[in-house]
């Protein structure tokens, strides 16, 4: 109820209009919404990409962190990042459980991984990339993150 | 207000405004309404509606009847509205918004860091957080629980307060709408269409409050129109705006006619209902009512074909229509063709669509096809391997024929030499003795010309006496040394057999 009041608010709001890369592509309910990002800076690394992010709230969004993934298809691939798995996994302390707040929101959160990737200057996986991507079966809010970069 | 409480007696509606701050009516207050409601309904159970100039208005009986039997004081529960679930009549500023619920604050409280929000949605968002490390959800300030959180400005409370807002029960058909302070207020007192509970004893359904006074209205009746069942309560609803036999008003041209017949009237008959020109379908945007749509239909020469281009066009479709199963039944037939042309010719259709594999195909790796359509294969295969099996016995047959053939002709070829060798041997020695007779013979004939001129006379005797013993000596080669005698010697032909035989006894004795 909490969820659904909140991400209704949040969605005519983003209908209205939303910053400059970042697009709603489906948002049909209130579990799985999805949408576009770009890096609008000149950031040779995310040059005419476009990636494609899945948000998944829990009944208990906001205060409760949703979880957010890039996908991948043909015309979406993942970015290149330090903190970004190549099956779509963000490391990022913002989805974490601590590092979550019942004030950020979908555009929030959009807003600080294009951020992320602009400032981003190393076109790299995260190390034991291969290991965590052929080993991992946890569902992103499942998984402890140790947070170390103070830099993104 | 979560507790029944009593009403307090209906104020002037505007003093509501002043008492909404403190929303619970104080005790004192309650107490004494209800004891001056209890005494001007004990007279009487029955609820009359506009009674006697001594009790309350009408709408204090209306809000208040219930609670006025000591049976009902408990069971009439109104829920006070809440904050958060309130529809706003226009957008309200951003800065009067939680950042955490996304709508204006309900009831605002204050962090430190000069951080607003809802005070249940500031609980939520700390039910997350362990004890002791309660945070602000925008700046991650640490929270002293024991002093936090903090009262609000007057002014901002009064901002909100000013906030229009829908009545709770607008979706019921309550068209209130003032400024959020008064909405505890209405909801609670005045607004006909909170829910309480049915005035009869045994029935727990919910009735607004303004239909409370009809009594119970929560069974069962059956509309005298269309026959349908359905709860007395919506009996009313039912025939003003759904019941199919009760007539109504066309919205164009006012003609009373059955609700049920009201959408054919206004598409085929009704003289003021707008439509398009009848020849839209080729292209014609006339579109006016219809009494005008009559008299442009005459000069419309798209409206003049239109029937003919529908005829055609219905043709065309179920001719589309009749086409589509023919089709389908041409592929089906076409498939089943192959399947027969794959089952009688197997060997040598391997480059048909239909994969079939040749069993006598060594080259062919793969014995069945990956997933065949009808079982051809499966029928095929024993009488197939059947043939396989005589092939090959006829091919190991054949083989050891040839082997026996082989053996005997060169059997055959063997003894043929051998007995050739024979002949050659018996032949060489007929050639010797022949040489040999004719050697004695020509010895013979010299030595018989020599003794011929001396001893004519006495030579008779002579071979007269050698004769009877000669003769079964020689009867073994009698035919032979005739046959040379005949060839080798014709001049002697003339001369006695006796002589001859006695001339080879001779020569016997000589060698």
């Amino acid at each position: 109820m909490f969820a659904t009041k909140r991400l209704g608010k949040e969605l005519s709001k983003m209908q209205s209009g939303l910053p400059n890369g970042i697009e709603l592509i489906k948002a049909d309910d209130f579990k799985e919404w999805l949408l576009d990002i770009r890096v609008v800076d000149a950031n040779p690394i995310y040059q005419g990409e476009v990636y494609r992010i899945k948000f998944m709230f829990s009944p208990n969004y906001p205060i409760e962190a949703p979880e957010v993934v890039f996908v991948q298809d043909e015309s979406h691939p993942i970015p290149y990042h330090p903190h970004i798995y190549s099956n779509g996994i963000i490391c990022l302390d913002l989805l974490d459980r601590t590092g979550w707040s019942p004030v950020h929101n979908v555009e929030s959160v959009c807003i600080s991984l294009q951020s992320m990737l602009t400032g981003n200057t190393k076109k790299e996986r995260p190390p034991g990339d291969e290991n965590f991507v052929r080993s991992n079966t946890q569902r992103p809010r499942d998984i402890n993150f140790v947070f170390h970069d103070p830099h993104v | 207000m979560s507790s029944p409480s009593p009403i307090p007696p209906p104020n002037d509606r505007r003093s509501s405004r002043a008492s909404s701050n403190a929303s619970q009516p104080g005790p004192g207050s309650s107490s004494n309404a209800t004891s001056s409601l209890d005494v001007a309904s004990e007279p009487s159970d029955l609820l009359v509606v506009g009674g006697p100039p001594s009790s309350p208005s009408p709408l204090a009986l209306r809000a208040s009847n219930s609670p006025s039997s000591k049976r009902r004081k408990s069971r009439v529960e109104k829920i006070p509205p809440d904050l958060h679930l309130l529809e706003y009549v226009s957008p309200c500023d951003s800065n009067l918004v939680c950042l955490i619920c996304h709508a204006p604050f309900g009831k605002p409280v204050r962090l430190v860091c000069d951080h607003y929000f809802c005070r249940d949605c500031l609980d939520h968002a700390w039910e997350a957080q362990q004890d002791g490390h309660k945070t602000c959800p925008t700046c991650r300030n640490r929270v002293d629980v024991d002093r936090e959180p903090l009262s609000v400005p007057r002014i901002l409370e009064n901002m909100l307060d000013e906030l229009v807002v829908k009545c709770p029960n607008s979706r019921l058909g309550c068209e209130w709408s003032d400024q959020r302070a008064n909405v505890q207020d209405h909801v609670m007192l005045y607004c006909e269409y909170t829910l309480v509970e049915c005035g009869s004893y045994d029935c727990r359904f919910p009735v607004s409050q303004k239909d409370f006074h009809k009594g119970c209205l929560h069974y069962t009746v059956n509309c005298e129109h269309c026959h349908t069942s359905l709860m007395r309560r919506d009996l009313e609803e039912h025939q003003t705006t759904a019941c199919p036999n009760k007539s109504t008003s066309c919205p164009h041209c006012a003609t009373e006619v059955l609700r049920v017949e009201l959408k054919a009237h206004i598409k085929d008959v009704c003289a003021r209902a707008i439509v398009p020109c009848p020849g839209a379908i080729v292209g014609c945007t006339f579109v006016a009512e219809r009494t005008e749509v009559w008299l442009h239909e005459r000069s419309c020469p798209m409206a003049t074909m239109a029937p003919h281009f529908r005829e055609q066009q219905t043709r065309l479709e179920r001719n589309e229509a009749k086409l589509e199963p023919l089709a389908r039944r041409v592929v089906i037939l076409e498939d089943g063709l192959s399947n027969i042309t794959n089952m009688l010719y197997p060997a040598n259709d391997n480059a048909s669509s239909f994969p079939v594999t040749n069993p006598l195909d060594p080259n062919n790796a793969d014995a069945f096809p990956p997933a065949p359509l009808v079982p051809t294969p499966d029928f095929r295969l024993p009488p197939a391997s059947l043939h396989d099996s005589l092939r090959e016995e006829v091919s190991r047959i054949a083989t050891a024929l040839t082997e026996v053939e082989g053996r005997a002709s060169m059997m055959i070829i063997n003894d043929g030499q051998r007995f050739k060798d024979e002949l050659l041997h018996t032949n060489a020695n007929i050639n010797n003795m022949r040489v040999q007779l004719h050697w004695l013979m020509s010895t013979t004939l010299q030595q018989r010309t020599a003794n011929s001129a001396s001893n004519s006379t006495s030579g008779r005797a002579g071979s007269g006496a050698t004769a009877s013993t000669s003769a079964p000596s020689g009867s073994t080669t009698q035919g032979a040394a005739r046959n040379r005698s005949g060839a080798a010697g014709p001049g002697v032909t003339g001369h006695s057999p006796f002589r001859r035989l006695s001339d080879s006894t001779r020569q016997d004795t000589k060698l």
